[in-house]
């Protein structure tokens, strides 16, 4: 029954995002939709801190890097702090929203953080 | 014990309750007091050693003098690795400065280190700051060369760039520079230092990235022998260092604790760099070092908002509400220390008017005409030069509350200041902060033009304490065998409130030449 509760919920949240803009769906949804279940990135046994690694396993950062390499006002991939080795989850946070981590210190860098 | 969750959260709050952790949740002790961000290393079992190195020199951190000991010690016959935390060599700005020996007299080399000395509030090592004036020349000379071995784009400015070394020596006394320059921005001394890092690779020294290290491994006697790192997997490697371990980590802005016990003024101040958690001091402090007694040394600038070289120009200044506060003959590199609050958190405003390339043009510095501007500024479009665009934040205005706007200062305020300035200048009395007439210009001809600078925390320069070879004392004041420190975590050789501007690229110089001495040094042994 819990289990049932927990996919209508998630079902349900699927389906309110879809429904409103899409900026406002957490990336728990969007891994979710794509099949990635909690343990994928969690473990099995008890419930273990997600660390970088574990994102690269899936996605290629000098990939990603030259899918955003037009991105204006500049490429977040591929900065001159971290080259394409900048730590996922300073922007991207799965469970809550993510930020844009650049624009403290550049004021102008109005990316958009999915 | 409850889930194991809850065992986790227990690690890091050093709780009484928590017995059997107690020996792993030991904390270092200054004067007494005992401080969570010195935390005893964990004991690692060799079993848990995925593999085992062997080197003559081990160096911790890919900078601005962690790159440079490594190199100079593989030139000096060594076999050498890096370890870095960071995916890649990190090192800022723009500027290495040493002195040409060939071209100086000794007696004005001596009138500079006593200068610095009275920057530094006298609480430097004067033995080091003589090595670094000694040898920087020629340390300086050979980073240029280094680096553009493999194509970094750096030159030499020689001594026409220091402004801040006017009236030091003697009249007819010389005294000259090899002055580092990496640039124009964007281009920076960090990517000069992964240039430099391409030539250390070429001749041999082996970088390991993403590798942070987390303890050294001493033996019987006390002796550094080796590093203990952790790659992303999350498994720990031996890096053993036959002839010495030179720890060249950097600072600990990131490390909060560390700051509020060291440098509780910088609460408020933005940060510029990621990652400076001050892991070398614990290192360090665990091996026997001593760190330098509190008073620790800051360093905050802005050379981004408007041109470096207008920054000790005394034009009438505005905190970030709008009220002049300061004597403006106050440098840049001290400014900080009239802002610290959480409201001002660093931010001041310059703001001189169109009459400012007569009225300025003896002043400290050298001035940017108003088509030389438009680069800092981001309201006028078009490609700019020799600039971070992301940072630049100068504006010019036809009315002041215009300005204000801009500057994000109350209109209200900033007029009001504004008029009050005025009042005194034609007084020529600065009855409100006591600034030289010569130096009280009003602004009254527009267009109008203000710097917003906000001055956040690019270094912190106080470390552990070295002797002259850059070796690591103990409390009582012995070398501590095997271990080396250069860069900002060394201490000795500032130590006053702020970093003084007097040399422009000091800092960076210090590095160069410590990394180039120590390396050769530990190679040597």
């Amino acid at each position: 029954m819990k289990n049932l509760t927990i996919i209508f919920a998630l079902v349900l949240g699927i389906f309110a995002a879809n429904a409103i803009a899409k900026d406002n769906v957490l990336l728990d949804q969007t891994h979710a939709a794509k099949g990635i279940k909690c343990n994928s990135c969690h473990g099995t046994e008890a419930r273990q801190a997600v660390t970088m690694l574990k994102c690269v396993q899936c996605h290629n950062t000098e990939k990603l890097a030259l899918k955003t390499e037009n991105v204006k006002p500049t490429n977040p991939h591929k900065n001159r702090h971290f080259a394409t080795e900048t730590d996922c989850a300073k922007c991207h946070h799965i469970h809550q929203k993510s930020e844009n981590y650049c624009v403290g210190c550049h004021p102008r860098f109005d990316l958009v953080t999915p | 014990m409850g889930s194991g969750g809850l065992a986790f959260a227990t690690l890091g709050m050093g709780s009484a309750s928590a017995a059997p952790l107690q020996a792993e949740g030991a904390y270092g002790e200054i004067g007494g007091a005992t401080l969570s961000f010195l935390p005893k290393p964990k004991s690692i079992a060799d079993k848990d050693i995925a593999t085992t190195q062997t080197f003559d020199v081990v160096v911790v951190g890919a900078g601005a003098s962690g790159v440079p000991a490594a190199l100079s010690a593989r030139e000096n016959g060594a076999t050498v690795a890096c370890l870095q935390k960071q995916p890649i060599p990190v090192s800022q700005g723009n500027t290495g400065s040493g002195i040409d020996l060939k071209t100086s007299d000794k007696s004005a080399i001596e009138a500079l280190v006593s200068r610095l000395m009275a920057d530094n509030a006298h609480r430097s090592h004067p033995g080091l700051l003589r090595q670094w004036a000694y040898n920087s020349g020629e340390a300086v000379t050979w980073v240029i060369d280094r680096m553009k071995q493999s194509g970094g784009q750096v030159v030499d400015q020689g001594t026409k760039v220091q402004h801040g070394i006017r009236g030091i020596a003697d009249q007819g006394d010389r005294l000259n520079f090899v002055t580092s320059f990496c640039g124009p921005k964007p281009y920076t001394t960090g990517d000069g230092i992964r240039a430099l890092a391409k030539t250390a690779e070429k001749a041999g020294v082996k970088f390991f990235f993403n590798t942070p290290a987390q303890q050294l491994i001493q033996d019987e006697s006390g002796k550094v022998v080796g590093v203990i790192a952790q790659t992303r997997d999350g498994k720990y490697h031996k890096f053993m260092a036959k002839k010495g371990v030179i720890l060249s980590s950097g600072d600990y802005q990131n490390n909060k604790a560390m700051c509020d016990f060291f440098i509780p003024d910088l609460k408020n101040f933005e940060r510029k760099q990621m990652d400076r958690t001050g892991d070398g001091f614990a290192m360090a402090y665990w091996a026997g070092g001593v760190i330098e007694p509190v008073g620790h040394t800051k360093m905050l600038h802005d050379f981004d908002a408007g041109p470096a070289s207008m920054c000790d120009m005394p034009f009438l200044a505005v905190n970030r509400k709008g009220e002049r506060f300061v004597n403006e003959t106050v440098e840049m590199s001290l400014m900080n220390n009239y802002l610290k609050d959480e409201y001002n958190a660093g931010h001041y405003s310059q703001v001189f008017d169109s009459d400012y390339m007569t009225q300025a043009k003896d002043w400290p510095g050298h001035l940017y005409s108003p088509e030389e501007l438009k680069d800092y500024m981001p309201e006028v479009p078009g490609e700019k030069k020799g600039v971070y665009p992301s940072l630049t934040n100068t504006y010019s205005a036809n009315t002041l509350e215009e300005l204000a706007v801009k500057l994000e200062c109350d209109p209200k305020t900033f007029v009001a200041s504004v008029n009050r300035y005025n009042e005194l200048c034609k007084k020529g009395k600065d009855e409100d902060f006591g600034k030289p007439a010569s130096k009280m210009v009003p602004v009254l001809k527009p267009p109008f033009y203000g710097i917003h600078r906000r001055m956040r925390i690019s270094t912190l320069c106080s470390g552990i304490l070295v002797n002259e070879n850059h070796q690591v004392l103990d409390a009582d004041g012995k070398e501590i065998p095997g271990l080396f420190i250069v860069g900002n975590l060394g201490a000795g050789f500032y130590g006053g409130v702020d970093y003084p501007l007097t040399v422009f690229g000091l800092s960076l110089g210090r590095c160069y030449t410590f990394g180039y001495l120590a390396g050769k040094y530990v190679a040597k042994l």
